[in-house]
């Protein structure tokens, strides 16, 4: 087991290597000098002054050749110092710092609501494979996975934010404001959760311990819900991982509509600026939380699943 | 991402066999759940409509009628006007030219480049295997929208970006699909048989490989299809995709939002088209892979 754990992080850190590599050389490929922006976003008059420009170049290490310039950007990197902004002139590990709070809460409210729904929903299917209920959640899931959530959330925000007045429709301001985003965030993840809830339901209650219980004279709910959930839930549990990974970042289109001050948006801003800090040190930080998640999520299915071990990992 | 599990999961414990003695025809439309019978109607419909539809209608989507501004759903105006007063039927079939164009290249772009790595993969083994199968692990764990944005930052914004872009983050569910398969397929005895007969190598990938791929990889395809048109749609929506005055799906409804309380028809019309377009993918796609699930009889 120990082997496996630190094959996975051993790749961890090649692959962390490679993207920042990519992340490093994105100035370079978009054809942008820093030392330029960096002036010109100084609010600067146009005409650069040349010796001011290679001064910073200078300072900067610009002049290095390459492969150094990459070892200094790494090594500052690491530290967590991945220069200023251009746009706030804020260190940028600190607007990736509060960013991150702001999409954690809002991902793990969506998430409680897609497992709130979805774990109901996945073994009232699972009780009857191929009955009517399952057809209907079958629809309801396909359903969920085709709504497009930049055009429900406008729809949420028309009836409970412009037509009810019950809630508001954008900014970041205390628990009222989280429910919108959330809700429009979390069905994605509920028709996903559902299907695995479903899937791993039917594997369970199929299982001789569900039998037994039945013939200790419990009733179905009761079997369910002492029995069956705990060990349906499992898988769950892993999905989860990954996708509070996924939304910590990609949750991009939400956080725009709705104003929230997150990861997804904070690096959109970073693409719309051209703010290549921001942009590097989002992306570093966005790719690191979600193969360190997974990787996470990869050694606690083995540490769960005591079968697993011995085996290869997948 | 967490749908590629679920996917490659039910692939997995499905039989390739293809049932003898059906027309080709019979086996395509009879057996099949009834979700792929909607799912095709709808689709067809949406692309003659897509197709079709500037030719019979003679709809301006660029003329603008100022007076006309905003205005419900009529006779003269199907499903009203914009805010310049472009009518929004019009734009919605313009629009969706892009946005299916692009959803359905990406799509079949990253099919042929997933599956020939995905059968190379589980054909050849070691170090090829490692690697592309490593890459598939770090690109399905990062958010696709992240990436699609981080290229679209470096390369710019414009309809061949946005391709590229979906491609090189969408081509990895159907390589480890495809691997799976190609390791099942390949500890069949037929396969051992055909070698020992000295069938070639080409022979091999064409008479086995391919017809046993051909299902399940169809039915992803159309599963991920629906996915890869909300990615666009949304990509369009932040305005990184097709640009203005180019009408797209997302991009329309991305210039709705200001008119959300006044012209609500705006928003829904182009979010609708989206939902339902995916809608009726998704359903061809459940109703291939419930085909291939079911015991045969």
């Amino acid at each position: 087991m120990w082997k496996i754990a630190l094959q996975r992080v051993a790749m961890l850190i090649l692959m962390m290597l490679c993207v920042s590599l990519l992340a490093f050389l994105v100035p370079m490929a978009s054809g942008s000098d820093p030392a330029r922006t960096i002036l010109l976003s100084h609010g600067s008059d146009l005409a650069l002054d040349p010796a001011q420009v290679e001064a910073l170049r200078r300072e900067l290490g610009l002049d290095q050749p390459l492969p150094m310039q990459f070892m200094i950007w790494l090594g500052n990197a690491v530290q967590g110092d991945f220069g200023n902004s251009f746009a706030s002139r804020q260190p940028v590990i600190h607007e990736i710092g509060s960013a991150l709070i702001v999409s954690a809460t809002l991902a793990l409210s969506a998430l409680a609501i897609a497992v709130a729904v979805a774990l109901p929903m996945g073994t009232l299917a699972a009780m009857r494979p191929g009955g009517r209920v399952d057809g209907g959640v079958t629809l309801l899931v396909q359903t969920f996975v085709a709504i497009p959530e930049y055009w429900l959330a406008p729809i949420l925000i028309l009836i409970f934010a412009l037509h009810l007045g019950a809630l508001p429709s954008s900014g970041w301001f205390g628990p009222t404001s989280v429910i919108l985003p959330a809700l429009a965030l979390s069905i994605r993840p509920m028709a996903y959760f559902t299907q695995v809830t479903r899937a791993a339901m039917i594997d369970v209650l199929n299982a001789p311990y569900i039998t037994a219980a039945r013939a200790r004279g419990l009733s179905m709910p009761q079997t369910v819900l002492r029995h069956g959930l705990r060990n349906g839930s499992i898988p769950v549990v892993t999905f989860f991982s990954l996708w509070f990974a996924s939304l910590l970042g990609g949750s991009v289109v939400i956080e725009v509509i709705f104003a929230i001050p997150g990861m997804g948006r904070l690096f959109y801003e970073a693409v719309i600026n051209k703010d290549i800090p921001l942009l590097q040190g989002g992306f570093v930080a966005i790719v690191a939380l979600a193969i360190t998640i997974n990787t996470l999520a990869d050694i606690l299915y083995v540490v769960i699943n005591p079968s697993l071990r011995g085996a290869n990992g997948r | 991402m967490a749908a590629d599990i679920t996917l490659s999961r039910q692939a997995t414990t499905t039989e390739p066999a293809t049932p003898p003695g059906h027309g080709p025809l019979r086996r395509f439309l009879g057996t099949r759940h009834w979700t792929f019978a909607a799912g095709s109607v709808i689709f067809g419909t949406i692309l003659a409509v897509l197709i079709l539809g500037p030719a019979i209608w003679s709809l301006d989507p660029a003329k603008q009628d100022i007076i006309q501004r905003l205005k419900p759903p009529s006779g003269q105006y199907w499903l009203g006007t914009d805010n310049l007063g472009r009518d929004v039927f019009a734009r919605l079939v313009e629009g969706g030219r892009f946005t299916v164009t692009i959803a359905a290249l990406s799509v079949l772009i990253s099919v042929v480049i997933g599956v020939s790595i995905g059968i190379l993969a589980g054909r050849l083994g070691g170090w090829f295997e490692e690697i592309s199968m490593r890459i598939v692990d770090l690109l399905i764990a990062i958010p696709d929208t992240v990436i699609a944005i981080f290229l679209v930052a470096i390369f710019g914004p414009g309809h061949v970006t946005l391709i590229v872009a979906l491609t090189i983050v969408g081509w990895t569910p159907y390589a480890r699909l495809s691997r799976g398969l190609a390791l099942q397929v390949n500890a069949m005895d037929y396969i051992r048989a055909a070698e020992v007969l000295g069938m070639t190598r080409r022979f091999i990938l064409i008479r086995h490989f391919l017809p046993n791929l051909i299902r399940p990889i169809s039915a992803v395809t159309f599963l991920r299809f629906g996915h890869k048109l909300i990615t666009v749609g949304g990509l369009s929506y932040l305005g990184l995709g097709v640009q203005p005055p180019a009408p797209d799906w997302g991009l329309m409804l991305a210039a709705a939002q200001p008119y959300l309380d006044r012209a609500p028809m705006l928003m829904i019309a182009p979010g609708l088209a989206i939902f339902i377009t995916a809608l009726s993918v998704t359903w061809i796609g459940h109703g291939l892979e419930i085909d291939r699930t079911k015991p045969k009889d």
